[in-house]
C-alpha cells in the first residue's frame, strides 16, 4: 500500500511538472508576442503572468485600462499561435472585442483614449486545442 | 495535426511507460497488506494540478502608469513622496517585506521615470535586500541588477527591465503556490501609487489626478479580492479591514459610463475604444479618501 501511495505521489508529481515546464514554455512564447511588430516605444509589461489550465473552460478577470495609453493583449496555448480566444467585454456585458473574428489572432492593441473598467475571458479553440495551459499577457504605452 | 498533440502523445506516452515500471515494482513487492487509510486527497489525481491552476485569475494595473500621467503632467519630481531607504532592514516579516517590495517597485518606476539615476540605484538596492530575503533571485538576478545600472540610459528602458523583473517574480511567485506573497507585492505597489497621486493632487490641485484617483474603483476591488482570496493564516486581517474601509469611501464616487460602438483596424490589429467615461470625485470625499490612503500606507511602510 505504502508503494501505492508513492507511485501516486510520483505520478501526480510528474504530471504536475509536465504541466509546469508546458506553461512556462507558453510563458516564454507570449513575452514574444508582446513586442512583435511594435513600432516606436515597447510596451511595458503590467508585472503580472496570468495563466490557466483550461479544460473545456473559460477564466476571466477583470481589471481597468487607463485613458492615454495603449495596451497589448498577447496570448498563447503553445506553438501554434492561433490556439486562444479572447474577449474583452465592458461592464455592461457588451463585447467590445472578440480575436475569435480575426482568425484568433494571439496579440491585439487598444488604443485607450477614456479609461475603461473591463472583463477579460480566455478560452481555447476547442477545434484547435481541448485542454491545456493558456498564458494572456498585458502590455501597456504612452 | 498540430504538433502540440503529437507532443502530447508523446508525454503521455513517458506518462504510462512510468506507469507500467512502477506497477512491476509494485507486483514484485512482499505481499505485505496495510490497512492503511489514505487521504482522498491522494488520490484525486486533479487536486494537485488544480491547486496550481487554480484559474481565480486577478489583475492589478500597474503602479508605474501613474508615474507616466504624473510626468505626462509635468509634475516636478518629490524625493519626499517615496519610502525611505534605510527602512528595507527594519522589515522582518515576509508580509512586510513583500508589501514593501511593491512599495520600493513602485519607488523605483518614479524615480526612473523622472531619470533620477542616482536615487534609483539606491532603491534598486532596497529592492535586491527585500527580493532576496523572498527567494526571489531567479527573478531579480545578476543580469537584471547589471543591465539596470549600466544599460539603463534612460527612464524607459529602466522601467522595462524592472516591468520584466516583477513580472518574472510574479510567474515564479504563482508556480511556487505563494501566490499570497505576489498579492502583497502587487498591493503595497498600488498603494504606493495611489499615496503618490492624492499627495501630488492636494499639492497641485489637478483635475488629471483627480479623476485619475477616482478612478481606481475597479483597481482597489481586485485588491481587496486578491488579499482575501490568499489569507489562509489570516495575516492580512487588518490590511483588508482598512482595505474595506477604503473601498466603501470609493463606493461613494460618482462615475457614468456611456457606450459607444469600437472601430477596429484589423490590418494593424488595432481596435479604437470610443465610450465616454465621468468621474465626479467631490472634495470632501477626495479628502476622506487621502486620509485612509495614508493610514494605510503608513502601517504597511512601518516595521
Amino acid at each position: 500500500m505504502k508503494s501505492l501511495i508513492f507511485f501516486i505521489l510520483i505520478l501526480t508529481s510528474f504530471f504536475n511538472d509536465v504541466l509546469a515546464q508546458d506553461c512556462e514554455q507558453i510563458v516564454s512564447n507570449c513575452e514574444s508576442l508582446l513586442n512583435k511588430n511594435t513600432s516606436g516605444a515597447k510596451f511595458v509589461s503590467d508585472g503580472q503572468v496570468y495563466s490557466a489550465f483550461l479544460n473545456r473552460e473559460k477564466a476571466e478577470f477583470k481589471t481597468t485600462f487607463f485613458g492615454g495609453s495603449v495596451y497589448r493583449i498577447a496570448a498563447s496555448a503553445g506553438s501554434d499561435e492561433n490556439y486562444v480566444i479572447f474577449t474583452v467585454k465592458d461592464v455592461n456585458g457588451n463585447i467590445l472585442f472578440s480575436n475569435r473574428n480575426y482568425k484568433n489572432a494571439p496579440y491585439w492593441d487598444f488604443d485607450i483614449r477614456e479609461t475603461l473598467e473591463v472583463a477579460i475571458e480566455t478560452e481555447l479553440d476547442l477545434d484547435l486545442k481541448v485542454t491545456g495551459c493558456a498564458v494572456m499577457l498585458i502590455g501597456f504605452k504612452k | 495535426m498540430p504538433s502540440e498533440q503529437s507532443k502530447m502523445k508523446k508525454k503521455l506516452f513517458t506518462l504510462l511507460f512510468f506507469f507500467g515500471a512502477l506497477l512491476a515494482l509494485i507486483s514484485c513487492e512482499d505481499t505485505q497488506q496495510e490497512k492503511n487509510t489514505v487521504d482522498q486527497e491522494v488520490f484525486d489525481p486533479n487536486s494537485r494540478i488544480t491547486g496550481r491552476f487554480d484559474n481565480r485569475l486577478f489583475s492589478i494595473p500597474s503602479p508605474v502608469q501613474t508615474s507616466y500621467l504624473l510626468k505626462r503632467l509635468e509634475i516636478d519630481f518629490e524625493t519626499t513622496l517615496l519610502n525611505d531607504v534605510k527602512n528595507v532592514n527594519d522589515y522582518i516579516t515576509e508580509t512586510k517585506q513583500a508589501l514593501n517590495l511593491g512599495v520600493y517597485g513602485a519607488d523605483l518606476g518614479y524615480t526612473s521615470l523622472y531619470d533620477q539615476k542616482a536615487t534609483s540605484i539606491k532603491y534598486l538596492s532596497s529592492i535586491k535586500k527585500l527580493s532576496s530575503q523572498l527567494g526571489l533571485d531567479v527573478a531579480f538576478d545578476t543580469s537584471f541588477y547589471n543591465r539596470f545600472k549600466n544599460e539603463g540610459a534612460d527612464g524607459d528602458s529602466m522601467i522595462l527591465l524592472m516591468a520584466e523583473a516583477f513580472k518574472r517574480a510574479d510567474f515564479f511567485l504563482k508556480e511556487s503556490q505563494r501566490k499570497s506573497v505576489t498579492a502583497l507585492i502587487l498591493t503595497g505597489g498600488w498603494i504606493e501609487s495611489l499615496h503618490f497621486a492624492c499627495e501630488l493632487e492636494k499639492k497641485n490641485s489637478s483635475p488629471e489626478i483627480r479623476r485619475r484617483i477616482g478612478e481606481q474603483k475597479r483597481s482597489l476591488a481586485s485588491v481587496v479580492e486578491i488579499l482575501q482570496e490568499h489569507n489562509e493564516d489570516r495575516s492580512n486581517d487588518g490590511l483588508i479591514e482598512n482595505l474595506i474601509d477604503l473601498k466603501a469611501s470609493f463606493e461613494n464616487i460618482q462615475s457614468k459610463y456611456t457606450y459607444a460602438a469600437p472601430e477596429t483596424d484589423s490590418e494593424n490589429r488595432l481596435t479604437i475604444f470610443n465610450h465616454d467615461l465621468e468621474v465626479i470625485l467631490e472634495d470632501n470625499l477626495l479628502k476622506e479618501i487621502h486620509e485612509k490612503v495614508k493610514k494605510i500606507r503608513n502601517e504597511i511602510i512601518t516595521a
